[in-house]
């Protein structure tokens, strides 16, 4: 996973995250969509229209003086402890 | 020429099945729908893989 | 902020498996249903080297065959991306050469299913070849995927609200799934999938329980249902350990 970050402002980023797919950027936009701080995330993995850029693109607002990259930080544990999480409640099922 | 090994649609393995289903619909008298039914395989998807499937071994082996 | 799931099991077998799980969120459960399909590695074979083939068949097309054969996956760990397992088979016309025929050098790794027809031989026709198997992902090739037919649907609520009026023509109401009664869980092919058969002359409303999803997993018998599900959910989590870590520098 290699990140290039292509916008940053105090509040805004867009950062290119290759080698990922919809698996894992929508659980991600939707872990931080759930952010308190987040006022909106959305992610584009760019069709060939776009110059042959095919990595997914995610960008991120925030509000309530969060950086952005904070946030993304949160979502990142939030998604570890949601699999981790599902898998122990798998487990204790199974 | 040979059975598929996988179905198509779903990947499921087909090809498992085929000679039973075989020796017991096309060769034998048996409904094809209780066979399938009995050998477990389920989805139309794969139903069709067994159901439309030729054997063409025989029929080109002597070409070789 | 960790949300508490719940997972209760419908049918379970060694292959194929059917669980409810609460308390999860559609992209969460989308996103699961990818990485069983895609995100998780089986063992295949890869590159076949031929040393007699008079069959009727191309060596291209056996080789194919070879690949689809479901080989049983190693635990994790196990093997490392570029690490391979060697299978060799020779078999001699008049006769089939099945995958059950198929020689393994490792016994963790084996043909899934035995009677896999490769090749019809007929007289003086002979099949002899080695194979190379690997791990790959399911977004790589199809043979590599272990999960088959992965999908969720809504769990269902249905409540009775009332009886049909006496002397109207009973409909049938199609559902399939699973549904909620009261707590119980049904699988709709219990009652032919048709709500009518269940609650005969009563009007019944159906509605989707928020979050409740029950999923249906097979697998092609590289590995079980558990560890199909527990690995996917594996993969989800190493890739965010890794974006943590990414964004942390």
């Amino acid at each position: 996973m290699e990140l290039r970050v292509t916008e940053s402002t105090d509040t805004e980023l867009s950062i290119e995250i290759a080698g990922e797919d919809h698996t894992f950027m929508n659980v991600l936009k939707g872990a931080l969509l759930e952010h308190e701080n987040v006022s909106a995330a959305t992610y584009d993995v760019n069709p060939e229209q776009s110059g042959g850029q095919t990595e997914p693109i995610l960008t991120i607002k925030t509000e309530g003086g969060v950086d952005p990259l904070e946030a993304l930080e949160d979502a990142a544990v939030n998604v570890r402890e949601k699999a981790i999480s599902f898998r122990e409640a798998f487990e204790a099922a199974a | 020429m040979m059975v598929p090994v996988r179905c198509f649609t779903c990947g499921n393995v087909v090809a498992e099945h085929w000679e039973e289903f075989d020796e017991r619909a096309n060769e034998g008298d048996e409904d094809p729908e209780k066979v399938l039914d009995e050998l477990g395989v389920e989805r139309y998807c794969c139903r069709r893989m067994l159901v439309s499937h030729r054997d063409l071994v025989d029929v080109v082996s002597p070409y070789q | 902020m960790t949300e508490e799931y719940d997972v209760e099991f419908v049918e379970r077998g060694e292959r194929e498996a059917r669980f409810l799980v609460r308390g999860v969120t559609p992209g969460f459960a989308n996103g699961i249903r990818r990485a069983m399909l895609a995100d998780v590695p089986t063992m295949a074979i890869d590159t076949v080297r031929f040393v007699e083939n008079s069959s009727v068949m191309f060596d291209e097309q056996l080789a194919l065959r070879l690949g689809l054969v479901p080989l049983t996956t190693p635990p994790e760990g196990e093997f490392g991306e570029d690490e391979t397992v060697t299978l060799s088979i020779d078999v001699e016309g008049p006769a089939t050469a099945y995958s059950g025929d198929l020689v393994s050098n490792d016994e963790l790794v084996q043909p899934a299913d035995q009677n896999v027809p490769i090749i019809d031989l007929k007289d003086d026709q002979r099949l002899e070849a080695e194979a190379d198997a690997v791990v790959d992902y399911g977004k790589d090739h199809a043979k590599h995927q272990g999960g088959v037919a992965v999908g969720y649907r809504h769990l269902q609520q249905v409540e009775v609200v009332g009886d049909l009026p006496e002397f109207e023509d009973e409909e049938s109401r199609i559902v399939r799934g699973v549904i909620e009664d009261n707590g119980e869980l049904v699988p709709t092919s219990e009652f032919d999938h048709d709500l009518s058969n269940r609650y005969p002359g009563k009007e019944v409303e159906v509605e989707d329980v928020p979050n409740a999803f029950v999923f249906h997993v097979e697998t092609d018998g590289s590995f079980s249902v558990e560890e199909l599900v527990t690995r996917a959910a594996d993969s989800i989590e190493s890739r965010a350990t890794e974006l943590e870590d990414a964004v942390q520098l």
